[in-house]
């Protein structure tokens, strides 16, 4: 998967390298802001309140 | 990560481009994928673990500085036409989310503050501790009853499990400071006027009798249980105003990383200073228990 990926990008080694970091950290940046907010409170680890 | 190899020279330069692929080869792909794939979903999760206790910590700091200094404006605000008459707590209308109080825990530390929000809605329990609507408000009789995370968004009820009896909860408000102190727990209700009551600091602090004669400082429950934020804690029935006393509740989760239950502690109201609008920044000498 990662192999194939870092295939598939262009340029020299360089390029392709920031390119990667660029990508991680989106990725990273969509779980933070996006995903685990709205996944959040689904989970069973912090309720506090008394129904 | 397994692909470092790919980054030298092309791969036609190694296979020449009519070798037909192995079997093997195709195997040892879906395996490496497979593998990655794994790999990658353990990263998510230390990330969402990351998240939970770090990150929501940061925003909710934000959103707790930014509750409090809307509070603290709205406290500077000109003093109203006659001060003598109208320096009484309102708090009707408050609004979902809104800061309308303070709590300090002494025992945490000097610096431990928290603006309380109205309402226990996610969103408001994001910015701070969280009042039940519907429960009494500071220094009215009943049951003032707070909500508060103990993991991440600012975990204002990180230590709750660590307080003792007759540990200061104290409330501020406009115009007055409300003390709080924790009840005596369960294992020191039989021995207390002869035990720990006798502490100087416990003064005013002692097992209710009458409706109130099994409420103690600490208990854990069910979630369900919604009776221990009522004017009686434990009892869905509740007494005319008149003969409530006035108490506070602080419920949270148990155990820690958990939903499984809830950590409750009570406390009853000892004292109530107003605060002196010739003298701002007067603390009352309950914040000093740090000790």
């Amino acid at each position: 998967m990662y192999g194939w990926i870092w295939r598939h990008l262009p340029g020299p080694v360089l390029v392709r390298a920031l390119t990667a970091v660029v990508l991680v950290a989106g990725v990273i940046a969509l779980l933070m802001f996006v995903v685990f907010p709205w996944v959040e409170p689904k989970l069973p680890f912090n309720q506090v309140t008394t129904q | 990560m397994t692909t470092l190899d790919t980054g030298g020279p092309p791969a036609g330069d190694l296979v020449s481009p009519d070798e037909q692929p192995q079997r093997g080869d195709r195997v040892r792909t879906v395996v490496r994928g497979i593998g990655e794939l794994l790999i990658t979903a353990g990263l998510v999760v230390l990330l969402f673990v990351v998240y939970e206790v770090y990150v929501t910590d940061i925003v909710s700091a934000g959103k707790q500085r930014e509750a409090t200094s809307e509070l603290d404006t709205e406290w500077n605000d000109a003093a109203p036409a006659a001060p003598e008459q109208q320096r009484v707590e309102r708090f009707d209308g408050l609004g979902e989310g809104a800061g309308f109080a303070k709590m300090h825990i002494p025992a945490f530390g000097a610096d431990y503050a928290f603006t309380i929000i109205e309402g226990t809605t996610d969103r408001s329990l994001e910015i701070g501790p969280g009042h039940y609507k519907g429960t009494a408000y500071p220094g009215e009789p009943g049951n003032f009853a707070v909500a508060g995370h103990r993991v991440g968004k600012g975990a204002p009820f990180n230590d709750v499990d660590l307080l003792n009896s007759c540990d200061a909860i104290i409330v501020e408000t406009r115009y007055s400071w409300f003390v709080y102190r924790m009840l005596p727990k369960k294992d020191e209700v039989s021995g207390w006027a002869t035990g720990k009551g006798t502490d100087p600091r416990c003064q005013g602090v002692a097992p209710l009798g009458g409706p109130y004669a099994d409420l103690v400082g600490q208990q854990i429950v069910n979630p369900s249980q919604g009776e221990v934020i009522a004017p009686i804690p434990g009892h869905r029935d509740a007494p005319s105003v008149g003969e409530r006393a006035t108490l506070m509740t602080l419920t949270t989760c148990h155990p820690r990383f958990s939903d499984r239950q809830r950590l409750i502690v009570h406390a009853v109201m000892v004292k109530q200073w107003a605060k002196d609008p010739t003298k701002p920044g007067e603390t009352p000498p309950e914040l000093k228990e740090t000790s």
